[in-house]
């Protein structure tokens, strides 16, 4: 096998090669091609061969090359000195070997296994989404069921991933690019520099523009997306929801537009519901019955023809007064008219009115189409949300509201629709690996056929007392939890009787500190592990509480041999190629760096759990049976990759092959990308076993002494205000949020020079932006410096960007921003920390899915400058 | 043959994909660049909008910089690229205050982008600047000679970009101009740019 | 470095400007430029007084000024070693014929001077050599006076210079201070065939001049309905540069001499006052030289883009 630190294609004499590899400026890890010359990368440039940015980056994955050359980035293993651990302290780093380093992580590491491996948990970015799997599989033969993405639900969004899993079986919706015609955004920026795909994105979003896309953008704040829209409708924070909710109702109450047979065939519309709000169930069977109206009787959902299935009526069953599924949420929604939602979302009515029913006449229900000579349903609208939309206490909500217009019309999964990111597929067609396809469970429900995160959104889990500390298996609807760092978090611990506390944490490139809340919460947390170890490539604010330090190797020094998989999570949506490109070393590492993932290996020897490991990697890369680890034989990182690209691609298409080719391709089917006629599943559009799981969880929680608010577990979308929404000091007049800036991912690219020099070229990236007339009548100006406080005396300041694209009660800031430690010198002082305005406890979380409300109701106030 | 660039504002996001890969294509010292994007909102709340307009040297056919050059250092090639010799330039940025659409920086000294010097990337990219001269796009004519399009228009993630010659009807850029109401900016200075724009 | 710092910060908050001032030419090493355009200017109107009125010190004085003006200029170059290049472009190039104009001011006066001075020198003054010499400073102070003004109205990024009124301002500026100049060699005692009352009247008439063709430029500025030229207006008169104006150019250069020579139509002048008024004067040309180039304002780059959606 090769030498670990040997890049490819080192040639001795005069060395001048273009390299086929991954980005990692963002999760999206588009396809680059890196220009060495005599030892120096002089060029990052996308791959023209890839599917995954299509020879095009975006201006943080051009601009790699200063985060690579960074003199600032950490070169050598370094050791705390000084016991406490603070946001003032100073970590007193001593430089120590490798040697040191690893016995002491193993030494430790290895008295918390003996203990209880739940004690270690196991934190890292997303930045670097090849690094799951190593850190999953070590996780997993660890013994810990503790891990944490990002940041405690502020990063993502723990209602985006999970319903786009229950409804689209993928980790993110996007609009079909290629034939939508109208598509409505919520506080999501798909297309315009952020995201999932973002930069192939980008082009999709530009050639449906030119091709005549409607895009009306509902977001706070003109920036992004809502630039290039064709509408903006600016909305007061965080009433997405609400907004969405109207728009159904017009579309079912008032216009009458809905996709009956959709409904029927693919949904759980047709599904009777009780009094006590639950599926009324065959005896024998426990299917849910349906209403078959060709035989006036009830049946199970799988033995009657979906065009016979009843979506309104009153029915009886044994006795039982019920309604189908979709009669219920017609009734339910008559409460959401336009004029109650202008009340809550401040968007007129009559332009609700006319939203919906441009949306509703654009679905061009019953339509069908060709592509690539298969007949296909037509419906080329899209209803999108992301981070803005879902972002709050209501998140589920939110998200459930907005995708029900998909639902409503039929357009999911479908052409022209609204895609997950690529759901299902068919497999190389050589090996027919990867195959994945969503699949029915007992009640019809969909269960994805991929997924990548704490677990399948749906079954929902059945909740326990907890086991993670994180509480997830208690609240089954959560994923990245903010009790692994809130302020209450020893009181739920106790509360929920956590049999263990977590002692020791292993933080992969993770800046917690800024991407989670308000920095002396999280600190709080920090400080209490016992002994922490920071994989990272810069001394960030977290690492600072670190005991030791681990230089990691840059994106252009590492091995991967999945850039882009899942391809539910990267790779493009819609038609086009399948792609699976490799991220391989063009340098080698400088000083002591070394790659994560060696670390790893290294140290599940050192401790003594390689066979687990080994175990572990076999089923989470779902090795083939001749590639499988064997025992506890050490194998290199690189074998490793090897044996997973092997699986997929064939024994002559190893890490050998990849390394000289990049990636592979091969098209995409219709029958794989608009799979939703092709596969026998339903989708919720009345979540029911939300019910039983409220009783679930109440049942745990209120003996001891947390009632689960049920407004949150009703089977129906309703609009829940944010605590933002409920502040009545006088005073406090604005909501602050957050909004992702094309520039800048996570908080990793604010220590990038050229990135940064835009950002302070841009008049948004460092500034908080405030309604030009709010501003005026506060007696602001652009460029003065003001505090913005909430209640709880939480503040910030930053200069004021005075703009007429924001709601007059938005106070918008770029996320991720301020910087305050030495160890990113370019970063430090940049822009404004947003998350120090966010409160850490479950009374700012959303009780069902666990997100972190990312908004605040803040007031302005001028700093005084002293003379 | 008069090289010439068309941006169509309507396909273009403001990402500042251009600006960033034309640092990296030219490995420009801090604070000066080829390429640079501009932000403006037009409108009263709610009915505004944000405007992007990236922007670069113009390669006008008539060129003030190289009226205003005291020494040559700036010249138009026969294809139509305006470009500056780095040996011939005194500093004087008569130049600067030639060209309307002010895209020329003055490299004032040895820069570099991190407090402890220059990356092993900046001198071998740099190497080709000298301190104390007048710089500015050349419509990556090196590239451009090798026969690809230049680096902000190969990589704009928008395809919002395109590279061609303007004395050919037949061009794309040339076709694009024509069908979509192309316009340069500020054509009243009568200098004649070969960069168009779309609106958006 | 920290300069280079300061200027990078500065001009990237600048960018972010609709309106944005030039720096370039004026502050830090710029001020070179101001003074090297004020100097030789001054220098061209004093060559040509001097010889109108025969005064062998105001010759001697210009020679000086256009001399220290050629330094000035290199000094504000970036690459003064390469300064020689700048005879190339004379074609187009205004910086360039100013350059060759200089030149031949340098030398013309050179050979025009030195026998004047050095009565052992190998040619005398009635010599060919004295003779071309005395053509070439002819050619070149023609050269000087015009030259600056039509630099800035070459300068198509900043509207305010960009005006055909400019050369002629630059033209009296150039006689307003050769008059000065031999006010001063007057006043310390050097002589010359015009008597100090007639320079006085002279000084007076120019600076009419000078006025209402800079009220015709400041007009011009206002109602070419461009929004650069007015922000330089309004920088000049109410603005970053008002202090420069109102003290340098206005007080120094127009009330303190105008008021020394009303005071002088009733009680001749001391030598000294003479002096005072040419130095005051002086300095508020340069003053109004340094305000009118610092507040150069770059033409915005955003036009209105074509129709919306």
């Amino acid at each position: 096998m090769n030498d670990v630190t040997a890049p490819t294609n080192l040639a001795p004499a005069r060395d001048d090669a273009w390299i086929a590899t991954s980005c990692a400026l963002c999760y999206s890890s588009c396809s680059i091609l890196a220009h060495r010359v005599d030892g120096t990368v002089v060029k990052i440039e996308g791959n023209p061969d890839s599917v995954v940015g299509k020879g095009r980056l975006c201006g943080k994955g051009v601009s790699g090359i200063m985060s690579h050359y960074d003199p600032n980035r950490l070169k050598v293993p370094l050791r705390r000195t000084n016991p406490k651990k603070g946001l003032d302290e100073d970590p007193g780093w001593k430089e120590i070997s490798w040697e040191e380093a690893l016995g002491e992580i193993a030494t430790e590491f290895g008295r918390v296994r003996a203990e209880d491996p739940r004690k270690l948990l196991i934190q890292r970015t997303t930045t670097v989404t090849a690094g799951r799997n190593p850190l999953y599989a070590f996780g997993n033969a660890f013994g810990t069921p503790n891990y944490s993405t990002a940041g405690g639900g502020l990063h993502c969004g723990n209602g985006a991933h999970l319903i786009s899993g229950i409804m689209h079986a993928s980790w993110s919706v996007t609009p079909d690019f290629e034939y939508c015609n109208y598509a409505v955004y919520f506080g999501a920026s798909k297309g315009h520099g952020a995201g999932h795909a973002a930069t192939a994105n980008m082009k999709l979003a530009a050639d449906a523009r030119a091709r005549g896309m409607k895009l009306v953008v509902v977001d706070p704040m003109s920036n992004f997306a809502s630039a290039k829209a064709t509408e903006w409708v600016p909305l007061r924070v965080g009433t997405d929801g609400a907004l969405a909710l109207a728009l159904c109702h017009v579309l079912v109450n008032e216009l009458k537009i809905y996709d009956a047979p959709y409904l029927q065939a693919k949904t759980n519309a047709p599904y009777l519901i009780g009094p006590d709000k639950r599926y009324v169930r065959d005896a024998v069977t426990k299917k849910p019955l349906v209403w078959d109206a060709a035989a006036n009787a009830a049946r199970p959902y799988s033995e009657a023809n979906s065009a016979d299935m009843a979506l309104e009526g009153d029915f009886a069953v044994d006795g039982v007064s019920c309604q189908p599924a979709f009669h219920k949420l017609k009734e339910h929604l008559r409460k959401f008219t336009p004029e109650w939602a202008e009340g809550i979302t401040t968007v007129p009515a009559a332009n609700i009115r006319r939203i919906a029913g441009e949306f509703g006449r654009e679905a061009r229900i019953g339509s069908t189409i060709m592509v690539e000579g298969v007949n296909l349903p037509y419906r080329p609208v899209a209803a999108v949300a992301f981070r803005g939309a879902q972002g709050h206490m209501n998140s589920l909500y939110n998200f459930y509201a907005i995708d029900l217009l998909n639902e409503l019309v039929g357009a999911s999964d479908v052409v022209g629709g609204c895609l997950g990111f690529n759901p299902a597929c068919d497999g190389f067609p050589e090996t027919g690996r990867p195959h994945y396809v969503p699949k029915p469970d007992a009640d019809g429900l969909m269960i994805t056929g991929m997924w990548m995160g704490y677990h399948y959104p749906y079954p929902v889990g059945e909740p326990r007392m907890p086991q993670n500390a994180g509480l997830q298996d208690l609240f089954t609807m959560g994923m990245t939890s903010p009790f692994l760092d809130s302020d209450d978090q020893e009181a739920l611990w106790t509360q929920f009787e956590l049999p263990y506390r977590p002692e020791a944490m292993l933080n992969f490139g993770a800046n917690l500190l800024m991407s989670i809340a308000n920095k002396e919460s999280v600190a709080r947390s920090l400080a209490k592990y016992k002994f922490m170890v920071s994989i990272d490539i810069f001394e960030t604010e977290t690492t600072r509480f670190a005991d030791i330090v681990l230089p990691d190797c840059s994106y252009l020094q590492t091995l991967d041999s999945r850039s882009n998989f899942p391809f539910i999570f990267s790779l493009p949506g819609g038609m086009g190629e399948w792609c699976w490109p490799i991220r391989q070393p063009v340098l080698p590492p400088e000083g002591e760096q070394r790659r994560f993932q060696d670390v790893l290996l290294e140290l599940a020897d050192r401790i003594g759990f390689r066979a687990d490991m080994n175990a572990a990697f076999n089923a989470s890369l779902n090795l083939a049976p001749e590639q499988r680890l064997q025992g506890d034989r050490r194998y290199t990182w690189e074998e490793i990759c090897d044996a997973e690209l092997k699986t997929y691609f064939g024994a002559q298409r190893g890490l050998e092959w990849f390394k000289e080719h990049g990636l592979i391709k091969w098209p995409k089917k219709p029958e794989e990308v608009y799979w939703r006629p092709f596969v026998d599943v339903r989708v919720p559009i009345y979540w029911e076993f939300l019910v039983p799981l409220a009783d679930k969880i109440d049942a745990i929680t209120a003996p001891r002494g947390l009632k689960v608010p049920r407004q949150y577990y009703e089977p129906m979308p309703d609009h829940l205000p944010c605590v933002s929404h409920c502040c009545t000091t006088p005073g406090f007049d604005l909501y602050a949020f957050y909004y992702r800036d094309t520039l800048h991912t996570n908080s990793y690219t604010m220590e990038n020079p050229w990135l940064d020099e835009a950002a302070q070229l841009d008049p948004y990236s460092y500034t908080i932006a405030i309604n030009t007339n709010t501003g005026r009548g506060k007696g602001l100006h652009d460029g003065a410096l003001i505090w913005v406080e909430t209640e709880t005396g939480r503040k910030v300041q930053g200069r004021v960007k005075l703009t007429q694209g924001i709601h007059p009660e938005g106070l918008g800031i770029g996320a991720c921003a301020g910087h305050w430690g030495d160890g990113m010198p370019v970063a430090k002082g940049k822009g404004v920390f947003f998350n120090e305005l966010l409160e850490l406890d479950y009374n700012h979380v959303s009780p069902i899915n666990l997100n972190l409300d990312l908004c605040a109701r803040v007031k302005v106030t001028p700093v005084q400058v002293r003379q | 043959m008069r090289r010439g660039m068309v941006i169509d504002l309507k396909r273009c996001i403001g990402c500042y994909a251009c600006q960033l890969s034309c640092k990296a294509e030219h490995g420009t010292p801090p604070g000066v660049f080829y390429a640079r994007v501009l932000k403006k909102e037009e409108g009263q709340y709610p009915s505004v909008r944000q405007l992007f307009l990236p922007v670069l040297c113009n390669h006008c056919e008539e060129p003030p910089c190289v009226d205003a050059c005291p020494t040559g250092a700036s010249f138009k090639c026969e294809d139509g690229i305006v470009d500056i010799d780095p040996e011939k330039c005194v500093g004087c940025r008569a130049c600067m205050m030639a060209c309307p659409y002010s895209n020329r920086y003055y490299n004032d000294g040895p820069q570099h982008y991190f407090a402890q010097g220059a990356t092993v990337y900046e001198q071998v990219r740099g190497a080709r600047h000298q301190t104390d001269v007048v710089m500015k796009c050349n419509f990556c004519r090196d590239r451009v000679r090798a026969g690809r399009d230049p680096a902000c228009v190969e990589n704009c993630p928008t395809v919002a970009r395109h590279f061609g010659d303007l004395d050919d009807p037949t061009s794309e850029v040339s076709r694009l101009i024509k069908e979509r109401s192309g316009f340069p900016l500020h054509p009243e200075a009568g200098t004649k740019p070969s960069v168009y724009y779309l609106p958006p | 470095m920290q300069a280079t710092r300061a200027k990078y910060d500065q001009l990237i908050q600048d960018l972010g400007r609709d309106l944005r001032p030039q720096r370039e030419w004026g502050e830090g090493r710029g001020i070179f430029m101001v003074i090297g355009h004020f100097v030789v200017g001054v220098a061209s109107g004093t060559w040509l007084f001097a010889l109108l009125f025969d005064s062998r010190a105001g010759l001697a004085l210009a020679f000086a000024l256009a001399g220290l003006g050629g330094i000035a200029h290199l000094a504000y170059l970036g690459r003064p070693e390469r300064f020689w290049k700048m005879v190339v472009h004379v074609r187009t190039s205004w910086i360039s014929r100013g350059f060759v104009g200089l030149s031949l001011f340098l030398a013309g006066a050179l050979l025009y001077l030195v026998p004047l001075f050095v009565p052992a020198a190998p040619w005398g003054t009635g010599s060919v050599a004295a003779g071309v010499g005395h053509a070439m400073a002819i050619v070149g102070m023609l050269v000087l006076m015009g030259y600056m003004g039509f630099v800035y109205t070459a300068s198509k990024a900043i509207p305010f210079w960009n005006s055909p009124l400019h050369p002629a301002l630059y033209i009296v500026y150039a006689l307003r201070g050769g008059i000065a100049a031999l006010l001063l060699t007057v006043a310390l005692g050097a002589r010359s065939s015009a008597s100090v009352g007639e320079l006085l009247l002279l000084w007076a008439g120019v600076t009419a001049v000078v006025i209402v063709f800079f009220l015709l430029e400041i007009h011009g500025a206002m109602t070419s309905g461009n929004a650069a030229a007015r922000r330089s207006v309004h920088d000049l008169f109410a603005g970053r540069l008002a202090i420069y104006f109102y003290v340098g150019t206005l007080a120094l250069g127009l009330i303190v001499p105008a008021w020394l020579m009303w005071a002088g139509l009733s009680d001749p002048l001391s030598l000294s006052a003479i002096a005072a008024l040419a130095l005051a004067s002086a300095l508020g040309d340069f003053f109004m030289k340094y305000s009118i180039i610092r507040a150069g304002v770059y033409l915005p780059v955003w036009t209105r883009l074509a129709p919306q959606r």
